[in-house]
Order: structure tokens, then sequence, then C-alpha cells
């Protein structure tokens, strides 16, 4: 009960924000539901796979293949380019906690000389944010490097 | 309709001058470099040409069309106009019907000429950012007061954005600069200690500036085998980044704040 609690909480938090990016992205009106209903489903779905002891970096990858699918399909439906869901659907997703620790840790490591611990935070940080990136746009890309291999999808 | 076996070179110049009308509102729009190259060569084809090929680079397309052994090839400049991604949408819609015989390339080409960017309400995008980065702050694990905090800067900061956008000042200068603005705002509330952990808004505030379509492009395109545009898309977010960072600890500075990271 309280991991459905958690994850209802935690997929209205992340439609937000997927349909504030996409209106900067100008996403057309009629698809901005679709981007509310992808951020909230690749959010929640990272969160309840994370639940299950998956390292974040892998959860990203399998919530933005989900998302993948998922925006192939209205893709076609559509016929609209996949990035306009998928992109906006992903944004929620991308490590902004740990690329400002990363960044924060490197000033204060010019400002007040080398220590092992901020070190440690940069190091990790940094590698955190660099895996999760890299995981949300090759998930989102799969779909078509594994399907459609070149052809267009729609 | 238009479907000739047969192109002169004047119609063959035409053809190769739409196909390019339409990469280039790909590119200046957004759209990944696999997009921008299927949708000028079905475009191309769909109006009569025998094959397209396009050269994609960060600035520039180079398009080529072939007809029984005649060559025509044109360079236009991309200038960056900011993601659209109903302007994309339109393009590939005006290259499906192309493509269904439904279009002649005379009325493809005064379709494109009409497009027209969409933008949503000033106002109404500032509110939505600010609301979005404070999701983020709530999903961070910050109370109500934070939450507040996050809203104010951002939306704050995304004004100011919008005002430098429409001035047309250097996006490094403008990241910066709203960086700087929504950090002062959200460091108050460190400075005031306001809601349970302060700094969470000031990580939160700035997440509105995070150059994920460019960062999301640059991987796919580097996976689909555009490597110097994934290059060239990955360095033009990381410069963003590090201006974002100039704003961030301007601010931090002048304030006089530590910052939580350690």
């Amino acid at each position: 009960m309280d991991l459905i609690l958690l994850l209802l909480d935690d997929m209205f938090w992340a439609a937000i924000p997927a349909v504030g990016f996409a209106m900067v992205f100008n996403v057309p009106q009629k698809m901005l539901v679709y981007c509310a209903v992808g951020g909230a489903i690749g959010h929640g779905f990272r969160t309840l796979t994370m639940q299950f002891g998956l390292p974040i970096e892998w959860a990203s990858l399998v919530a933005t293949t989900l998302i993948g699918f998922i925006g192939l399909y209205w893709s076609r439906k559509h016929l609209i380019p996949r990035p306009v869901f998928t992109v906006a659907a992903a944004i929620p997703m991308i490590p902004g906690s740990y690329a400002f620790a990363t960044m924060l840790g490197l000033v204060e490591m010019n400002a007040g000389g080398f220590t092992y611990h901020l070190f440690q935070t940069v190091i990790e940080n940094g590698l955190k944010t660099l895996f999760i990136l890299l995981a949300l746009s090759f998930g989102l890309a799969i779909p078509s490097i594994l399907i459609y291999r070149g052809r267009p999808i729609v | 309709m238009s479907y000739q076996r047969c192109l002169t070179k004047q119609q063959q110049t035409e053809i190769t001058r739409i196909a390019i009308k339409a990469g280039q509102l790909l590119q200046q729009h957004g759209a990944e470099s696999r997009l921008i190259e299927q949708t000028t060569v079905r475009l191309g084809t769909a109006l009569g040409a025998q094959s397209i090929e396009l050269a994609v680079s960060a600035d520039a397309l180079v398009l080529t069309s072939l007809f029984e052994g005649r060559c025509i090839t044109t360079t236009r400049k991309v200038y960056d106009r900011g993601i659209n991604m109903q302007m994309v949408c339109d393009v590939l819609r005006i290259c499906v019907m192309a493509e269904k015989q439904l279009l002649s390339a005379t009325e493809v080409n005064r379709k494109l000429d009409k497009l027209q960017p969409m933008k949503y309400n000033r106002w109404l995008v500032v509110f939505m950012i600010g609301l979005s980065c404070a999701s983020f702050s709530h999903l961070f694990g910050g109370d109500w007061l934070v939450f507040g905090v996050t809203f104010v800067a951002s939306a704050a900061a995304m004004f100011v954005r919008q005002e430098l956008a429409h001035r047309h000042h250097n996006p490094f200068i403008n990241f910066a600069i709203t960086a700087f603005i929504a950090t002062l705002i959200s460091s108050l509330g460190v400075i005031y200690q306001i809601g349970n952990r302060p700094d969470l808004a000031m990580a939160a505030c700035v997440l509105l500036l995070v150059p994920g379509f460019p960062l999301i492009n640059a991987v796919s395109d580097m996976v689909k085998g555009h490597i110097n545009m994934g290059i060239a898309r990955w360095t033009a977010a990381t410069l963003l980044t590090f201006s974002v960072a100039a704003g961030i600890f301007a601010a931090m500075g002048l304030m006089n704040i530590a910052g939580g990271a350690a």
C-alpha cells in the first residue's frame, strides 16, 4: 500500500515537469497530455524498479526504453516524430541534483583546496550524472536502433 | 499527382531547393540528424528525384539531388531558432502528404513557406516552469516551503530567460545570467533557513537550464552514426552547462554561501 502511494505521488509530480518542459519545446497542444502520461509512466517505472533494488542507471535505461516503445506506438498512431513525446517524458529523470553536487564540489575544491572527501563527492556524483544521462538517451534510441534499423518510423 | 518520370533541369533545381528547405527548417528547430536526413530524402524522392544525398553539419546543410546522371548541389546555412516541436511535426506531415502524392512540388513549397512557429503564452510558460522546478524540489524530498522558494526563484529566472532570448542575446550569456538570478533568489532561502532542506531549492531552481534536448539528441545522433553532429551537440550542451555553473558560482560568491556539496 505504501508502495502504491509512493508511486502515485512520484508519478503526479513527474508529470508536471514533463508538461512544463514540453511547453518550452513548443510541443503541439494536443500532444501535451501524452508528454504528461509518458513522464509519469517513465519516472514511476524507474522508482518502481529502484524499489526492487535496480541501480539508478539501469533503472533509467529500462524506464526510457519503456517510454521509447510507448512513444513508438503513439508516433505511428498520430504521425508525429517520436522525440516530440519521448524527450519531454525523459526530462523528469535528468540527473540535475547529481550534476549540481558535482559542480559545487569542483568549485569548493578550487576555493578551499583539495581534500579526498571533496574529490570523492565530485567523482561519485559526476559518474552518476554521466551514466544516467547516457542511459536516458540510449534508452530512448533503442526502438529505432533495434527494430526499425534505419527505416523511417512515420 | 505530380509524379514525373522526367525532370527538366529547372524542375530538379526546384525540388532540390524544396528538400533542403525542409531540412533547414527541421535542423533550425531542433530535430535529430537521422530525422533530417530521412525527411529530406523522402521528400526529394517523393517529388521525383532519383536520389538525394544530404551532408549534415553543425551549422550548414549540403544537399545533392540526382536525376539521370545529373547532379544539383546546394548549401544552406543553419541558424538556431530555438527548439520547436510543432514545426518539426508540421514539416514531417507535409513530407508524408507529398509521399502519398497529395501535394505537387509548388504546393509543398508554398506550405513550407507558410509555416509559422507556434509559441505558448509566455506567462503560462513562466508559471509552468516555476511549477516544474518546484515539483523537482518535491521529488528530491523538500517540504512545501522549499517548494514555494523554488517556484518563485525559477519562475523569475524563466522570465529573465525569455526576456534575454527575445532580445537575441547569446545563449551562453543568457544561461549564465538566468542561473545567477535563480541562485540569488533561492539562496535567500538558505540564509533565512526556509523549509527543511533549503539547499534543495538551490539545486532545483536551476534545473530549467539543463540542456536536455541537445544532450539527448547528441547521444541519439552518435548511436545512429552521425558522430560529428553528436559531438557538436554534446559540446554545445557542455558549454551551456558551464555557463550555468558560472552564474551559480557568481551568485553564491555574492551571497557568501558555501553550498551543500560536502
